[in-house]
């Protein structure tokens, strides 16, 4: 019963737009006065979040992907890219998805990699007669790579909540990410076969690839290097956000000189207004997670989810559907955030790896995010677009459909997300 | 309240936003040297994990109220949008209402911990042993900028100038 009440008023906060981290600081803050405990855990929760190194990732990251945006590198990476696989058949809708899962290894959110992809791909491949709706959910689709592929904010703040390594996470993610790259450019090739009006385009001259690609070889450079670093323990993930950040100013500031003092200014003052929103939902996220544990909830869920679901498989697609459907109204944080701490438990006491579920419960908030007709990265493609919901809705289904069948994938061989950081 | 200390208090924030950028921009700088000095001139650092960590949590805190002035912490829009404007007024200002007694008793009860240290004179414990309260002031500082914030975007809200919604561009 507490449950039900404590839900309701969460969600009445929320539909009455208070923002995500204040309903859910304010609500645990609630009740831990209701409930007779200590309401200096509020606070101190406050400060926890914010003194956790882990999180530093987070402003970094956010600094390197806007310093490489402000200085223009989506459309040097799309423009090198399409000179390599222009000509094959659905040529730009392989390079759009391919620039997007580059794009992600430089920057750990979907929304910036579909908005910033976007901006050059859609106009593009619109004027060489690409259907439209196919070319918005492309789009849609490829921003969802940007946080399966490391780096990942959902994955730093997964890993933060549950103690989990953030390194094993990234890792993680390469797997299934790869696989949803090559699922979109196997798909994008077909559709372009079969179902496609564009132009053909014609190979580009291997002057013209070298020049292309000398433009974007340092942003790859600079992937390579944060991945590596990672992977080889060279750096720990918050150094790796620091290091590429130096890296993407030396690239755009003195080599590819496309960086202005006040485009730098710009790229740090919208870093600074991300990560704010993000590290106090963690904190609002953070309040709430002790009150109800206090309250002893999860533990409730956790028993009930055990006592009424009794295999792994009924609980996945229950938590997908639940994912789902908080993918009408909830971006991909506080569905993180919110239903993790009362997941993981019951997931963890079905014997699944708490690495594994945080990587399926990325590629579900995903799937949530792309679901018709609400989701977060339909509207960044509707405005990038310019283009009508019902376009961009009806040309994602498929890749939602091909989005499900990973995660059915990942259920049924968990070693695509599990065999780089554990067995390779 | 006069027009001149809203505007005032707009530069107070806008200042402290600025601040909060150069913070994290300062310690992208100090965990790059942190990694330089490591493996380049095998001379790891003592203060650039800890003063990094400073920066994010003065940084964060005291650009909280310019986030929320340009209505970029993160909301669900979903049904507030949609709502006729006598509601949307009643609602928005709800919402802010919530979030400026949210603060208040942040601001009351982390000053209590702030003070606690201040007072006892207690350190870190680390490399640095820095004063303990130097972490735990900016709670109550920031929290008291933000729900000030809170309160003036309460009047507003009932004046009818709402938020805008928190679409934010780089969050996940």
């Amino acid at each position: 019963m507490t449950v039900v009440l404590i839900l309701m008023a969460l969600f009445g906060l929320l539909l009455l737009r208070v923002p995500v981290a204040f309903a859910l600081g304010g609500l645990g803050l609630g009740l831990l006065l209701a409930g007779g405990f200590s309401p200096l855990m509020a606070p101190q929760a406050v400060f926890s979040t914010l003194d956790g190194f882990i999180l530093l990732a987070v402003p970094l990251f956010l600094l390197m992907s806007n310093v490489l945006l402000k200085g223009g590198v989506g459309a040097d990476l799309f423009a090198a890219v399409q000179a390599w696989v222009g000509h094959w058949p659905g040529g730009l809708a392989v390079a759009t998805i391919l620039s997007c899962a580059i794009f992600a290894a430089i920057s750990g959110s979907s929304v910036a990699t579909a908005a910033t992809i976007g901006t050059v791909a859609i106009p593009e491949m619109i004027s060489r007669g690409y259907r439209k709706d196919f070319v918005y959910g492309l789009l849609a689709a490829g921003g969802t790579l940007g946080i399966l592929i490391p780096p990942s904010i959902p994955m730093i703040v997964y890993g933060f909540i549950t103690e989990e390594s953030v390194i094993a996470l990234f890792l993680a993610g390469i797997g299934p990410g790869l696989l949803l790259t090559a699922l979109f450019v196997a798909f994008a090739m077909v559709h372009a076969r079969f179902l496609g009006g564009q132009e053909k385009m014609p190979a580009a001259t291997w002057p013209e690839r070298l020049r292309a690609s000398r433009r974007a070889l340092p942003s790859l450079a600079l992937a390579a290097l944060v991945i590596w670093g990672i992977y080889s323990g060279a750096f720990t993930p918050t150094e790796a956000a620091a290091i590429g950040f130096a890296a993407a100013i030396v690239i755009t500031g003195f080599i590819l000189r496309t960086l202005t003092w006040r485009a730098f200014r710009e790229a740090a003052m919208e870093a600074m207004l991300t990560t704010v929103a993000i590290l106090l939902i963690i904190a609002g996220a953070k309040i709430f997670g002790k009150a109800i544990t206090l309250y002893r909830i999860p533990q409730e869920i956790s028993a009930f989810i055990s006592q009424t679901i009794e295999t792994g498989a009924v609980f996945i697609i229950v938590v997908a559907v639940v994912l789902l459907i908080m993918g009408l109204v909830f971006e991909a944080l506080s569905m993180v955030l919110i239903m993790t701490p009362v997941l993981l438990p019951a997931a963890m006491g079905l014997g699944f790896d708490p690495i594994w579920f945080g990587i399926f419960m990325v590629v579900m908030v995903e799937c949530a995010l792309i679901t018709p007709p609400v989701g977060l990265n339909l509207y960044v493609i509707q405005a990038v677009a310019r283009a009508r919901m019902g376009e961009v809705a009806r040309g994602v289904l498929p890749f939602l459909v091909l989005m499900l069948l990973t995660a059915a994938a990942l259920f049924f061989v968990p070693d695509i997300a599990l065999y780089i950081p554990f067995k390779l | 309240m006069s027009f001149v200390p809203a505007t005032l208090f707009a530069l107070l924030t806008r200042v402290c936003a600025g601040i909060g950028a150069a913070l994290f921009v300062a310690a992208g700088a100090m965990l790059t040297y942190e990694v330089v000095a490591r493996y380049f001139f095998t001379a790891p650092t003592i203060w650039a994990a800890e003063l990094s960590q400073l920066c994010l949590i003065w940084g964060t805190l005291l650009s909280m109220a310019y986030v929320l002035a340009h209505g970029r912490h993160i909301a669900v829009d979903a049904v507030a949008g949609r709502l006729p404007y006598a509601v949307r007024r009643v609602t928005e200002t709800l919402a802010l209402g919530v979030v400026a007694v949210f603060s208040g008793f942040v601001v009351w009860y982390g000053s209590k911990i702030f003070w606690d240290s201040f007072e006892r004179g207690r350190t870190t414990g680390s490399m640095l042993d820095l004063p303990s309260w130097l972490a735990e002031l900016p709670v109550p500082v920031g929290f008291a900028v933000l729900g000030i914030q809170a309160v003036l975007s309460m009047r507003n809200a009932w004046a009818g100038r709402f938020l805008t919604a928190g679409h934010g561009e780089g969050e996940a």
